[in-house]
């Protein structure tokens, strides 16, 4: 397996996160529900869990300033969330079991707490105003929701990926 | 968690968020022009950008294809039924417009604030995150795209252009919140009514035209359009249609709640206007004293 495969899974995901964004807001019984797709850091997380958390980081900085100067125009609020998550996902997985279904769970948890940030940080700077009841039934179910199918379906895959890596990086040290 | 709360990453932690609040409050700023390490990054994801997003909008519209091609039987017969008004529609139009053409040369008036060349521009991505109204598009500097132009879909007005790259352009939507955001607009009549777009209604997904002469009598069903007098926007482009008309806060003007006539989901093409005649510079319909004083 070529050592460019976690990288590249990387980049691929941050190209499809707004081709995924260009679906949303759906329109469902009259009210826009906001499907936000955080494909990437749920990667990043599964790589700081299972591979190495140093690499999470800087992937997880690079990505973030490639989404905040494209996206946000807000340059420094993804490049230091993104690493942020890798750092507590590193820390949380020391006590807990490495199963499938916990790190599942724990990514979901950390990808409702950057939603959550975000919310607040928006609102700080006044560029939404919107109370927590509508945030929280417009944007943060249904983004949990898809965004925990995703990780269901793929979660796996990415395990597979990130140890076979891991095992082919142990065999071969240089 | 000793080793976490070591001297030296702490101090290195520190100054990490020092930098980046203070990169935050700088990028925060009303900037004009992204800098040049932002353009370019922009233009190189922009460009991985299109080569994603533009298979994914041919399967989209395979599917729209379907879609339309299911429910011809029933939109044939609705048209055809307006075939007939269609036609008489269409006389009209033509006699007006050469009347307008030749009224025009007695007058001598060759510019005209409708005239705009479109730039078709293709969207390829939308801010995944949401939190602005925000889309992106193929078009940029090179292919004559400048800050603050119209865009529109066949169906209305949509946005304007906030900021360029060489190759990319991002546009803020109608729908967005943020309060320095205005389109002069006016309402279609018989005379023709100016106020100022200001603001969307999130719960009723409607825009809010506001400073309109509370001594003009204007009613459901009107159709707002662009008046082109901020200076960048031509005139003329359909914005949407009252809904219902209030006074405001202060019972000094009128306030009219605006349906969009354009739908800002599911947004693939796209017209960027550029208007044929002489352009101010600023945004449209900004206010002129917050503009001076940027200038001194």
């Amino acid at each position: 397996m070529n050592r460019l495969i976690i990288p590249s899974i990387a980049v691929v995901l941050f190209y499809l996160e707004p081709v995924f964004g260009l679906f949303s807001p759906l329109d469902i019984g009259g009210e826009y529900r906001f499907l936000i797709p955080r494909f990437l850091i749920m990667y990043l997380i599964f790589i700081s869990i299972y591979y190495s958390r140093n690499r999470a980081m800087l992937y997880a900085l690079l990505f973030g300033l490639l989404y905040d100067v494209f996206f946000i125009d807000i340059i420094g609020l993804y490049s230091f969330l993104y690493p942020l998550m890798c750092l507590i996902a590193s820390f949380i997985v020391k006590y807990i079991h490495q199963h499938l279904i916990v790190t599942t769970i724990m990514s979901l948890i950390l990808i409702a707490g950057l939603e959550f940030v975000l919310y607040y940080f928006f609102s700080f700077i006044g560029l939404r105003d919107m109370s927590l009841q509508i945030f929280v039934r417009e944007r943060l179910i249904p983004t949990m929701i898809a965004n925990s199918i995703f990780l269901v379906v793929l979660g796996w895959a990415f395990k597979y990926v990130i140890n076979a890596r891991m095992l082919q990086r142990l065999n071969q040290p240089n | 968690m000793p080793q976490f709360f070591s001297n030296k990453r702490l101090i290195l932690l520190l100054v990490g968020v020092i930098f980046l609040v203070a990169l935050i409050s700088f990028t925060l700023r009303d900037r004009d022009h992204a800098s040049l390490p932002e353009q370019i990054i922009k233009d190189v994801v922009g460009f991985g950008q299109s080569i994603f997003s533009k298979p994914t909008q041919y399967i989209t519209g395979v599917f729209d294809n379907v879609d339309s091609l299911l429910n011809t039987y029933e939109e044939n017969k609705r048209l055809k039924s307006r075939l007939e008004e269609f036609a008489k529609l269409q006389a009209d139009v033509n006699d007006l417009a050469s009347e307008n053409t030749r009224l025009r040369e007695i007058v001598d008036k060759k510019d005209d604030l409708r005239d705009y060349e479109p730039i078709q521009a293709t969207v390829i991505a939308r801010n995944p995150d949401q939190w602005e109204e925000k889309v992106i598009l193929d078009r940029g500097t090179v292919h004559g795209v400048k800050k603050n132009m119209a865009v529109i879909t066949a169906q209305g007005l949509i946005g304007k252009i906030k900021l360029t790259t060489p190759l990319t352009s991002t546009v803020e939507l109608l729908s967005t919140q943020d309060p320095n955001y205005r389109v002069s607009a006016m309402v279609a009549g018989q005379n023709e009514v100016f106020g100022l777009i200001e603001g969307y209604d999130e719960k009723r997904k409607e825009l809010i035209l506001k400073r309109i002469d509370s001594n003009i009598k204007i009613e459901k069903g009107q159709k707002i359009m662009s008046s082109g007098l901020g200076g960048i926007f031509p005139k003329g482009l359909l914005i949407g249609e009252i809904t219902e008309v209030t006074t405001d806060d202060f019972g000094l003007t009128k306030l009219a709640y605006v349906k969009p006539a354009a739908e800002f989901a599911l947004l693939d093409h796209v017209m960027i206007a550029k208007r044929s005649m002489v352009t101010i510079d600023g945004t449209d319909g900004e206010d002129s004293t917050t503009k001076e004083e940027d200038e001194s």
